[in-house]
């Protein structure tokens, strides 16, 4: 086959996007190079203003601009499609939204044949949720020990049939919900709640659920039929979800939901990526349900979340503890890709380049201020500081987030107050307070980056966090820092940087001194944070990975599809060998190389380029 | 209560560490602690053949550093210059992507590297947090999150809510687990269960009264009672305008009547306000009578009066009565909502409920077709009208049914019963006229042996009463149902 530049100049990719989605297919196809289409799935998320993950999927969107995109959203609320979309770049070729808040019942009733299908999955999909589950069978077997390996592995194959059980019926009731629709009047029908009676009384249900009273049993129905809401979709055809070549989860949950669906029906390659776990949210957000309605929907969505990670072809977690969770929930470790998350690196570089600091005695903490930030703690380190140095000073920089943040910060006010009088100078003098409260985007500190600029080490004193972003941003400023050892702190700081047990003043004072009498070391340590930063968290280091993924997935899971030409005949080799090829060959990479823009865009990204090039290249 | 733990096992540490001497027992300890208990519980988990590397890979490790620690007590000064160095080597395999490999037989610590001074301080405080509750760490966490263990449904549930209080991979090292998710099992497997749990305190949100349904449902009745006395009063040309304006304004107060309380349509049945088919039943049962009554014998000659005793006569008090029903058919809904939610959670299974719910629907149908006997009873005594019972109540029941259902979200069947009914009057009264025709005589024939056999009455009797047995077969079926009174939640 001709592979010559020449000949593929001939046909503008661009060009096809002003064609009918059947066509442009082809169109790709014939070109030959690794052009993927992406099916991104959101939930609550991207394109509404009000979305979730949206800076991050929008910077995966504009960043990886010679791909195409379809997005496929799910609504939270009504509130949420009110406020509408962000800007969408133009590789964004078509946007499909459906409502999770609410269903309409397209008055299908169902015929004998169907109702017995439809019995027979939901009783499939109940009796797995009713299982001993696998938490259950492990935990009462072994008290005090660690579980041992024979009832880990016992547990393990009970789980894989229990998934293989849980499977079947999602399919089913998918199938089902394609073939004749009325899916939602049936999820909420007494056969529903008959079901999942008889689930629950049956032997070997687990304790839990066997207590689940009438009202319980129809919440869980209730809670059912929203979480499989997305299974009444038309998405699932060959003109929608089918015609992608990798699917994208932003999140787990309801957003990975048509992604399975979509590998199930069309064969599509599914990608999850999870920067929080959906199930953990889930556990923390379901409080005052009953016992057995909480088991029951934790059920659902941990067999969810275990039967995603297990189609998924890759699965991306943002960091190290989403990665044991999803291990947890039995994610193989071979498709597990940590791909951190990406931040703007450009408003930080001139601090961060900048080597001297405008007052080596300050301690900075950046973050929104409430309860779960332990600034008390940092306050009570603070004093123990000052009676070391009494010199240093603090700047606590951040707005409080909510009513509960905001009581936070007038608590923390009174105890500054407290424990560091107003030092007045003289009779007229207006009193200093060596802690001082301010916001970004004041006269002082008019971006973030001045904010950590101000000071000599960046603190970070939560006792929960997630994945830290004022540690990151501190650490691209180039600032030493002294954090506390909670979420996933450790694995960003790495080696550069201090980190103390949480809830522990002493011990976060300590550190800080260190620190401050200490400015060689100061300085060492936040050169190190910066290039870990930069190496680590950068945008670019992010697309790139995702880039490189996605190639990767459509190399090794390619979609077979049938390509028809005019008349309805088959087209043989109509999708040639180097549609698969990863990486791009044609004009396109040297010119991205010879603008001299990011290197990540050209061929294989990973290992191409060394990112700092093109972290330093990059703009703003 | 943490707060106060941590600070005074910190004390503890920190005076240990102010003398500037780590004990001989402390130095053991934290070997045993960081070697021993790391290689045995990996060991443990990752079965017999990687014991050995494994064990040994962290058992140097950890214990390397904490040598180091010991050999120099100024741990966090002599760690820099490494970490420094480090992190070009660092970081490629904590990104975790470049060594598979090596990610799948090493066990997952809890990070590739951790920084010096967290190893350092966890170790120190384990020795002396061991050593104040040495017999059993686990019991005391336990009690710290006891309202977390009780709630909790499975092991991940602890996990979660151990991960928010803060306790890492590494604190769980602190209690001899290998992390967070096999320390919360543990916890799991040692809350006391016994037995059954006590039912939870079942959340009353059984809708109140409100004023403004109240008064709301009084509306159409008062409204009806006022346009009576107006046609009564009137005559001629006024009387037409009252009356016309009358039904106008009745029909208003029934349609806000019904749209909202408890017979009001759920939200996902929006669409079903009372329908053409109900008001033709009302007009029936006011003029239909009279019309067929005179239609059989040769009639009607003129345009009806508003006296019962005219040769078209009008039944007032069967439409006043209904009209004033609609205050006890909400109550008795409200009523039938109300006791059916607290049976709902009151009830163990499925067939308990339906059960228990189904004497109540007969009670609240029974209820409300007292009362409308009695306003019956009123309302023709106050008229001075004969009072027509068999009509009046066949249709207020089939009314009340059909709304009845159609407020729990069954609209299909009250709309077909009540197109039942319409369409048999219509075809008696059309069958009747037709047969005027010449050769059509025939036509008349059945709707003639049943007037001659109940008289006029028994067409309206016949056709709603036939309506409302079947739906209230129907609605025994359809409102015993759990399905029928779930709740609508917001989401």
């Amino acid at each position: 086959m001709d592979n010559r530049p020449s000949r593929h100049r001939l046909v503008r990719i661009r060009s096809s996007r002003c064609e009918p989605p059947g066509q442009r297919r082809l169109l790709i196809r014939e070109i030959g190079g690794a052009l993927v289409r992406i099916g991104l799935l959101t939930e609550g998320g991207y394109p509404y203003v009000s979305g979730d993950a949206r800076l991050w999927c929008d910077r995966l969107v504009r960043g990886l601009e010679q791909h195409e995109f379809d997005i496929y959203a799910l609504s939270r609320s009504e509130h949420q499609e009110d406020e509408g979309w962000v800007p969408l770049p133009p590789q964004v070729d078509r946007v499909i939204t459906a409502p999770l808040w609410t269903a309409e019942d397209d008055g299908v009733v169902y015929g004998r044949r169907a109702r017995r299908r439809f019995a027979e999955s939901y009783g499939e999909l109940a009796a797995a949720l009713c299982e001993g589950g696998v938490g259950e069978a492990s935990g009462t077997g072994s008290v005090g020990s660690v579980g041992s390996t024979g009832s880990a592995k016992g547990s393990g194959e009970a789980s894989g049939v229990e998934a293989d059980r849980f499977a079947s019926a999602l399919y089913g009731l998918a199938e089902l919900a394609r073939d004749e629709g009325g899916l939602v009047g049936a999820l909420r029908s007494e056969t529903a709640v008959r079901a999942l009676e008889r689930a629950c009384r049956a032997p070997g249900a687990r304790q839990t659920a066997r207590e689940a009273r009438v009202p319980d049993l129809l919440a869980v129905a209730a809670h059912l039929e929203r979480a499989l809401r997305p299974l009444s979709l038309d998405w699932y055809e060959d003109d929608g979800l089918g015609a992608v070549d990798v699917c994208h989860a932003a999140s787990g949950g309801p957003a990975a939901l048509p992604g399975l669906l979509a590998h199930h029906f069309c064969g599509v390659p599914l990608l999850v990526t999870e920067y929080g776990v959906r199930l953990r949210t889930h556990y923390l957000a379901d409080s005052d349900s009953p016992p057995a309605v909480r088991a029951l929907l934790a059920a659902f969505h941990g067999r969810l979340a275990t039967e995603t990670y297990r189609r998924a072809a890759v699965v991306t977690p943002g960091n190290t503890h989403a990665r044991r969770w999803q291990e947890r929930c039995g994610a193989d470790r071979e498709k597990i890709r940590t791909v951190y998350p990406g931040m703007e690196a450009g408003h930080f570089a001139e601090v961060g380049e900048s080597a001297e600091c405008v007052d080596p005695d300050t301690l900075v903490w950046v973050g929104r201020v409430e309860p779960a930030k332990d600034l008390i703690s940092l306050l009570h380190a603070f004093a123990e500081i000052r009676k070391e140095e009494p010199k240093t000073r603090l700047r606590i920089v951040g707005a409080p987030s909510g009513p509960e943040g905001a009581a936070y910060l007038g608590h923390c006010k009174a105890l500054a107050a407290q424990l560091f009088p107003d030092e007045a100078e003289g009779l007229h003098a207006v009193g200093d307070n060596p802690v001082s409260f301010e916001e970004i985007g004041g006269p002082e500190l008019p971006s973030a980056a001045d904010a950590y600029g101000s000071g000599a080490v960046t603190v970070l004193s939560s006792v929960v966090e997630g994945f830290p972003i004022s540690l990151v941003e501190a650490m691209f400023c180039a600032r030493a820092t002294v954090s506390t050892d909670v979420g996933a702190v450790v694995e960003v700081i790495g080696g550069t940087g201090l980190v103390v047990p949480p809830r522990n003043p002493k011990a976060l004072a300590e550190a800080c001194l260190t620190l401050l009498r200490d400015p060689e070391r100061r300085e060492r340590l936040g050169a190190a944070a910066r290039a870990r930063a930069l190496e680590l968290f950068t945008v670019e280091q992010n697309i790139a990975a995702f880039h490189g993924i996605y190639l990767d997935i459509v190399s090794r899971t390619p979609v077979r599809r049938v390509v028809l030409d005019g008349t309805g005949e088959p087209l043989p080799f109509a999708a040639p060998a180097e549609a698969h090829v990863p990486g791009r060959w044609t004009e396109r990479s040297t010119r991205v190389v010879a603008r001299g823009g990011p290197g990540w865009a050209a061929g294989p990204p990973v290992c191409a380029t060394p990112p700092f090039a093109a972290t330093e290249g990059a703009p703003g | 209560m943490s707060d106060t733990d941590t600070t005074g096992a910190l004390g503890e540490r920190e005076a240990a560490e102010a003398g500037g001497e780590l004990g001989e027992d402390e130095v053991s300890d934290v070997g045993r602690e960081l070697g021993e208990d790391e290689v045995s519980s990996a060991g443990r988990e990752l079965g017999e053949r990687e014991v050995s590397s494994a064990g040994a890979e962290l058992g140097e490790r950890e214990v390397s550093g904490a040598a180091g620690e010991l050999g120099n007590p100024d741990a966090p000064a002599d760690a820099s210059p490494d970490s420094a160095e480090r992190p070009e080597r660092a970081a490629p395999a904590s990104a975790g992507q470049a060594v598979p490999e090596a990610d799948a037989s090493t066990p997952p610590a809890p990070t590739p590297r951790a920084p010096e001074i967290a190893t350092g301080r966890t170790s120190t405080s384990t020795t002396s947090s061991a050593r104040r509750s040495a017999a059993d760490p686990v019991k005391a966490l336990m009690h710290r999150h006891r309202e977390l263990c009780e709630r909790a449904v499975d092991p991940l549930e602890i996990a979660a809510g151990l991960e928010a209080h803060g306790v890492t991979d590494r604190t769980a090292v602190r209690f001899r687990h290998r992390d967070v998710f096999s320390l919360a099992e543990e916890m799991y497997a040692r809350i006391p269960r016994d037995g059954e749990t006590p039912p939870s305190p079942a959340v009353d949100r059984t809708p109140r009264p409100r004023a403004a349904w109240a008064l709301l449902t009084l509306l159409p009745g008062v409204l009806c009672a006022a346009t009576v006395a107006g046609i009564r009063l009137t005559d001629g040309r006024s009387r037409l305008v009252t009356a016309l304006v009358g039904a106008l304004v009745i029909s208003f107060a029934v349609r806000a009547a019904l749209s909202r309380g408890p017979l009001g349509a759920p939200v996902r049945a929006r669409t079903t306000t009372p329908s053409t088919w109900t008001y033709w039943l009302l007009a029936y049962a006011a003029l239909g009578d009279g019309l067929l009554g005179a239609a059989v014998t040769g009639g009607p000659d003129a345009l009806p009066t508003g006296a019962a005793d005219a040769p078209w006569p009008v039944a007032t008090a069967p439409l006043l009565a209904l009209t004033l029903s609609c205050a006890p058919a909400a109550w008795a809904a409200h009523l039938f909502r109300a006791r059916a939610r607290r049976k709902l959670t009151a009830s163990r299974g499925l067939e308990d409920f339906a059960a228990s719910v189904r004497p109540l629907l007969l009670g609240t149908f029974a209820l409300y077709l007292c009362a409308l006997t009695a306003l019956l009873a009123l309302t023709a005594a106050a008229l001075d009208e004969p009072a027509p019972y068999a009509q009046t109540l066949t249709l207020g029941a089939l009314l009340f049914l059909a709304r009845l259902l159609t407020t729990h979200g069954f609209t299909h069947a009250p709309v077909v019963v009540l197109i039942a009914a319409t369409t048999a009057q219509a075809t008696a009264l059309a069958t009747t006229f037709a047969s005027r025709l010449p050769g059509c005589a025939f036509l008349a024939t059945p709707v003639n042996a049943l007037v001659d056999l109940w008289g006029a009455a028994g067409i309206q009797t016949l056709s709603c009463g036939i309506g409302a047995l079947a739906l209230l077969i129907h609605a025994t079926r359809k409102l015993t149902r759990a399905s029928a009174h779930a709740q609508e939640e917001p989401c």
